[in-house]
């Protein structure tokens, strides 16, 4: 009685909280983490950004879903109305289609920034596995909300992408057909893309963005071997909270402002509405974030021996990925020559992923 | 059209400026505002006779007389270049109105480099109050330089009684006079806050670094204090018809007609609060997490947010490069009636030379989109008229280009936010074949995707 009386009187709405969500003790664990200083320590921020992009997009995402049609007649409308009809409609847009871009690249950025300071070794090779199918949801979360405008360049680059898709061995067709609703992109696949957008991925990226940061908290923040290999007094390290908390925020503050000031300055418009029966206007192309891979399958000859093009292409950049999800178990730290040709693996990918992308942008 | 004029493809004339006048308005702002913070932290130093504070001025006085003295003095010969070839008929009108006042201005830039260079050289050669009087006087001297040029620049806007008296003392004590002197001034505090964050937070003993950190910060509050209000009286003093702009662009924002300027405060409003944000988690809340990057990067978004505030000043004002008095492409507002009617081509030293050399129609045309388009417009860069033409042929060209010729807004609806076309029907007609040939080439394309279409269909 005399203690709970006392614990009160201590504190007003901070003793009052501190009993109900043990206030002191989250700090505690949270002044326990520690992040290490070191010269390419600038790359932690990469997930804190990603993760406000992602609250972003969610609440933009929001505000747009009450206003957007997903149906085959009224959704191109219904984002014109958004844009020009709707007050700051167009500031909403526009940072969900530019936050997208920026949170894809953020993702890519942080998933070559892990790769090659080797956090995926072990313990955390769940942590590199639920960051890598994260990748995956991003890239699903922007093919899905492409074609939602249902402008003419959406229409057709959500075309030729399903059909790509296709043609993936045994699971492709059923893929596609399922994607589709049918065997023509229409009202049932503008409904599947809607419902996958706002229903299916959020969950996916909520469960898995939750045990990302769980894997984070159990291991710590990884340390380059570099700075491993220092005498324990040369180590340095700083508080998780409030010292490298705070400083998130600044970077968050500045991701938000970039995105705000390419919001502000070069909105994101819409093209002519889509319709299904024209021809596909000529230099269709992806979104900039599948245009390595579009360019990629484009430059390989229709037959490579025995086997069709198309379908040899899609083994190779499935052997890509494989190598990615492979990497923890094959590069353990153990051996330097493994070490080597991880590097060098994910050297070329990047290069190759820059190198065909500006190649699809200028062709 | 008086003077030859400098084509600057891709990203036009005013960009030109404006790149130039941005750098030197953010070190000119500092160069004041920095002086302010020498003489006060100065006296602070004195006052407290606090040694480490002295040593941590002289550290932070290098740089700040380098980057004062020479990219300043850099930049403002820049402006005056640049301005002198891409608008020669605006700048010769502010210098007949002007020359006291700037000649003013010369007299106190001169004072205030002299006594830069005196204020960096005499630490510890001179006594520590005569010294602290070579701040006082750098600051008097920099602000001084301030209350000239301010009167210059908010004239442009709202010229006040100086329309109907031509007195240049009625131009430089216009109505936006007083609030912007005050809001450049915060700003000017602001900034010198800014750089004193770069160079506290190189300072090594932990303890003085906290402390210099945050008192730098609080350099910053008063912008964010005293600001609103003091925007609240400029924007309550600028011309109706500019606020209006203001709103229309607002409405329109979605859609992308005439919302510039509406874009370029929203950006402002933007970048202040993000400095707000800023200087709040960072230097007052964690001081001895505040590194040298952070600080860059904080000077780097002030340089921004001072680029687009000026950037949405400059817009405030157009379509004049004097507000109601002189229009953006140098013809003054009473001129245009008499140009209508008598012709552009015969007018003006410099565009009448050019046209009589030429027998060529698109040439003729030429000479008058480069007077009166170009101070806006490029051919395909910024505000490129091959965008804006779109496939307009010679034809519906003549009936756009006549329409632009009114200043009554119900027949023209880029009247007030683009000058009147001053030509007679003949020039409509020269000005039009020259647009013809702009955009050519997106007129065959057109015409030829429209042939394939339609056989497509059949």
């Amino acid at each position: 009685m005399v203690g709970d009386t006392q614990k009160h009187k201590s504190g007003g709405l901070m003793g009052f909280l501190e009993e109900r969500l043990s206030l002191t003790e989250l700090r505690h664990l949270a002044e326990k983490k520690k992040v290490p200083v070191h010269s390419q320590s600038v790359w932690y921020y990469l997930g804190g950004i990603a993760a406000i992009l992602f609250m972003i997009m969610v609440s933009s995402g929001v505000l747009l879903m009450v206003y957007y049609v997903p149906e085959i007649q009224a959704a191109h409308a219904s984002i014109l109305k958004i844009n020009s009809g709707v007050d700051f409609g167009w500031f909403f847009r526009s940072m969900h289609s530019w936050g997208a871009n920026i949170l894809i690249m953020v993702v890519m950025a942080h998933l070559f920034s892990t790769f090659f300071m080797k956090a995926y070794r072990g313990p955390r090779e769940l942590t590199w596995l639920t960051g890598l199918v994260l990748m995956v949801v991003c890239l699903a979360f922007g093919f899905t909300g492409y074609l939602l405008p249902w402008d003419t360049v959406s229409f057709f680059a959500t075309k030729i992408g399903i059909e790509v898709a296709e043609k993936t061995p045994l699971i492709g067709p059923i893929v596609a057909h399922l994607l589709r609703g049918g065997d023509a992109i229409g009202q049932s696949t503008i409904s599947r893309f809607f419902v996958i957008h706002v229903a299916l991925l959020p969950i996916c990226l909520l469960a898995l963005g939750g045990l990302h940061v769980f894997f984070v908290q159990v291991h710590g923040i990884s340390e380059p071997s570099k700075f491993k290999l220092q005498d324990e007094a040369k180590k340095m390290y700083e508080k998780f909270f409030p010292d490298f908390f705070f400083k998130d925020i600044l970077v968050w503050i500045l991701a938000v402002n970039v995105l705000f000031v390419l919001v502000t300055l070069m909105p994101w418009g819409i093209g002519p509405e889509a319709d299904p029966f024209a021809a596909a206007p000529a230099g269709i192309k992806p979104e900039w974030y599948f245009l390595a891979p579009f360019q990629f399958l484009k430059l390989v000859p229709p037959m490579v021996g025995p086997i069709e093009g198309e379908l040899f292409g899609m083994g190779l950049l499935g052997l890509v990925g494989l190598g990615f999800v492979l990497v923890p178990f094959f590069d353990t730290g153990k051996s330097k020559t493994r070490s080597m040709i991880a590097t060098i693996f994910g050297v070329a990918v990047l290069l190759g992923l820059i190198g065909f992308s500006v190649w699809g942008a200028l062709s | 059209m008086n003077y030859p004029l400098w084509v600057v493809p891709y990203l036009g004339g005013p960009w030109v400026i404006g790149i130039v006048a941005i750098i030197h308005m953010f070190i000119s702002h500092f160069a004041v505002g920095g002086g302010m913070f020498l003489a006060v932290a100065e006296e602070m130093a004195y006052r407290r006779k606090d040694e480490r504070i002295y040593d941590f001025l002289k550290m932070h006085s290098r740089f700040f007389v380098i980057i004062t003295t020479v990219a300043g003095a850099v930049t403002g010969v820049g402006i005056w270049f640049s301005i002198a070839l891409v608008s020669p008929d605006g700048i010769a009108s502010l210098i007949q109105t002007f020359s006291l006042a700037w000649a003013e201005e010369y007299l106190f830039f001169v004072a205030e480099l002299a006594t830069a260079f005196a204020y960096y050289y005499t630490w510890d050669k001179i006594s520590r109050e005569a010294h602290l009087k070579l701040a006082r006087y750098y600051m008097v001297f920099s602000i001084m330089t301030l209350v000239i040029i301010n009167g210059i620049l908010t004239f442009m806007l709202t010229p006040g009684r100086w329309l109907q008296t031509h007195n240049w003392i009625d131009g430089v004590f216009n109505p936006t006079y007083w609030p912007s002197l005050i809001i450049r001034l915060l700003i000017m505090c602001a900034i010198a806050g800014m750089y004193a964050l770069v160079t506290s937070s190189r300072i090594k003993d932990p303890h003085f670094r906290t402390a210099m950190v945050r008192y730098s910060a609080t350099w910053l509050l008063p912008v964010f204090l005293i600001g609103p209000l003091v925007t609240f009286w400029f924007l309550h003093q600028i011309p109706q018809a500019a606020l209006h702009n203001i709103f229309t662009g607002i409405q329109t924002s979605g859609v992308g007609n005439f919302s510039i300027l509406a874009r370029a405060l929203y950006c402002s409003l933007l970048l202040s609060g993000t400095i707000i944000l800023f200087a709040f988690f960072g230097p007052y809340l964690n001081p001895r997490g505040f590194s040298f990057r952070i600080a860059l990067l904080f000077m780097v978004v002030g340089f921004t947010a001072t680029g687009t505030t000026e950037w949405m000043r400059e817009l405030l004002r157009k379509p004049f490069v004097v507000y109601n008095y002189m229009y953006s492409n140098g013809i003054r507002k009473t001129d245009i009636k008499e140009i209508t009617d008598t012709g552009f081509l015969n007018k003006g030293k410099w565009a009448k030379t050019l046209a009589a050399a030429t027998n060529d129609e698109c040439k003729k045309g030429e000479v008058v989109f480069r007077y009166q388009c170009m101070s806006c417009h490029t051919i395909n860069g910024y505000r490129s008229m091959k965008n804006l033409l779109g496939d307009r042929n010679e034809e519906s060209l003549v009936g756009f280009l006549n329409m632009l010729k009114e200043t009554d807004k119900e027949k023209n609806p880029y009247s007030g936010i683009m000058p009147p076309l001053a030509a007679n029907q003949d020039e409509v007609k020269l000005l039009a074949k020259y647009l013809a040939t702009i955009n050519e080439k997106e007129r065959q394309s057109n015409q030829a995707v429209g042939d394939r279409g339609g056989k497509g269909t059949m």
